[in-house]
């Protein structure tokens, strides 16, 4: 039984030390769309994925995937796939190894192995060790772990960080049919102009705290400069995404130059 | 709630049964055989153990045929011939042990692997009990294959001066011991390599508890000395392989077993509560 929100987070807050990362962070994450988590550096995006993933336990609140939370799904790759930081995996194992040790854990079968190494264009590249994989080949062996169970759930933590313009646009097709084919989705990202052309949702967040939690076009509708907002045509409106968070996150920058 | 038109497409690839700990020691044995140190490791234990074993009870054996050994020495190549095959070995092929047992879980720290294992074994515990039931497999097997090399060789080696067997008093017991005091050791470095997260600083420590430690502790004047130093696990690992009861040991070959067992039981249990506990 699937219940209607894939992620949930309820009252999340974390602190370390004195120092509070995030705080009652309340949203949901729906499927069938693309979820845009865009904050500055420092906002706390890592953080929360973290904590819907069950990295880190939280001081106040709840994560809930699928209604449960991460420690209690019992073959949880086919529930989440998540990537996190970019080339975590042993350099000297293979993809292939990589992928088949994850899968043997979760009982899947091995052909899956092939099958990820495949949807994420890696065939050439799977015999070789991994440390010899440029910054895009690993990303895209995080992807295929992350797709490995088929999960209903797709996390992934600044995906196109050092990626090529064609990885650029591979990683945004491959996020909005990860989308159309029934999955949640919940990317984050500081790349005003990708997420503005791939998110449908926005959850906005600055110091820890949840700024915004609307439709991409709302969130732009909302807090651009309402003359400008009338003078820009509709196909063009995307591109105010950048501008619109600026003035929305003036104030919680955590590092900026003085 | 918005009406889709999209036919979801995602979890058609089923597992083809529900995973259990055997699942996860088919993960973990994976792991263990994509790794080239793993070998390297396990290559180490043998050239060393083989080699300091096989190379040391040659050189007894002559000095002895040639009457070069004091009359200690003399006494103790007679009757514990067997703690001569044995025992340089357990010490130097411990090294290997104890980098195998280290790199298994520090690398997943240090590359991040961490992250993928825990997201998939969630509950922790599980998992590191597959580490750790693949590690001390893997080791006791090669241990007690080089621990029966070692006899034969040896007594092959010896026939001229002194008679072994597998009748011999002990011989069983030191044969076995080796096989298990090798497990033990290298499931405490894995135990040291989960508690500090970091290879090297696991290495030096193990290093340091097996090498240095237990001759500081002896300099401790008296039987409070003795006692101290031959509990520490490199020490009281040494005592099973003893044929007679070494009278200047502090503990019987079962006991030194036994306080290697103890040893391994709670660095094990700090290290699961650490991994449960701890953020990853």
């Amino acid at each position: 039984m699937t219940s209607t929100y894939a992620i949930e987070a309820q009252g999340l807050t974390k602190r370390y030390g004195r120092r509070t990362a995030v705080e009652g962070l309340s949203f949901a994450v729906l499927p069938g769309k693309v979820t845009g988590f865009l904050g500055p550096n420092g906002a706390g995006k890592s953080t929360t994925m973290r904590l819907l993933l069950g990295l880190e336990r939280p001081n106040a609140g709840r994560a809930l995937i699928n209604g449960r939370p991460y420690a209690s799904l019992r073959i949880p790759l086919t529930h989440v796939g998540a990537l996190l930081e970019a080339k975590s995996f042993h350099k000297g194992r293979t993809a292939r190894s990589h992928l088949l040790c994850l899968a043997q854990s979760q009982a899947l079968p091995a052909r899956r192995v092939d099958e990820v190494i495949d949807l994420v264009g890696l065939h050439e590249a799977a015999g070789r060790r991994a440390g010899t994989y440029s910054l895009g080949m690993a990303q895209r062996l995080g992807i295929a772990a992350a797709l490995l169970g088929d999960p209903r759930i797709v996390l992934l933590d600044e995906p196109v960080n050092g990626l090529d313009p064609e990885g650029v646009l591979w990683i945004r097709n491959l996020m909005k049919r990860l989308a159309a084919e029934g999955r949640a989705v919940l990317v984050s990202s500081h790349l005003m102009n990708e997420m503005a052309v791939t998110a449908d949702h926005l959850l906005v967040i600055g110091r820890g705290r949840l700024l915004a939690d609307c439709s991409t076009g709302e969130f732009i509708r909302r807090h651009t400069d309402p003359a400008i907002y009338a003078a820009t045509p509709d196909v063009a409106k995307p591109a105010l995404l950048e501008e619109a968070f600026m003035r929305l996150t003036a104030n919680a920058v955590e590092y900026s130059a003085r | 709630m918005t009406t889709t038109t999209t036919v979801a497409r995602f979890n058609t690839t089923r597992p083809t049964h529900d995973p259990g700990f055997t699942d996860l020691l088919r993960s973990e044995w994976t792991k263990f055989r994509t790794l080239r140190s793993s070998w390297w490791s396990l290559g180490t234990m043998l050239v060393l153990s083989l080699g300091m074993s096989i190379t040391l009870t040659a050189v007894f054996s002559a000095q002895y045929h040639d009457n070069k050994l004091d009359a200690g020495n003399r006494l103790q190549f007679q009757n514990d011939t067997i703690g001569l095959f044995l025992q340089p070995g357990s010490s130097f092929g411990q090294l290997g042990c104890i980098v195998l047992g280290v790199l298994l879980i520090a690398s997943e720290f240090s590359t991040g692997m961490i992250r993928a294992t825990v997201l998939a074994a969630p509950r922790r515990t599980p998992v590191l009990a597959a580490k750790a039931a693949v590690l001390a497999g893997v080791v006791f097997v090669l241990a007690e294959a080089i621990a029966w090399i070692c006899f034969f060789a040896g007594s092959a080696i010896v026939r001229n001066n002194v008679t072994v067997t597998l009748s011999t008093p002990g011989s069983l017991r030191a044969i076995i011991g080796f096989g298990l005091v090798m497990a033990m050791t290298a499931l405490i470095a894995l135990a040291l390599g989960a508690l500090l997260r970091h290879t090297a600083a696991a290495i030096a420590i193990a290093l340091g508890w097996n090498l240095v430690v237990p001759g500081l502790l002896g300099l401790i004047p008296g039987s409070l000395g003795r006692h101290l130093s031959d509990a520490m696990p490199s020490r009281a690992g040494q005592l099973i392989m003893d044929r007679t009861e070494d009278v200047s040991a502090a503990y019987s070959q079962w006991t030194g077993l036994g306080i290697v067992a103890l040893w391994t039981v709670v660095l094990l249990a700090l290290a699961v509560w650490s991994i449960k506990k701890r953020d990853v």
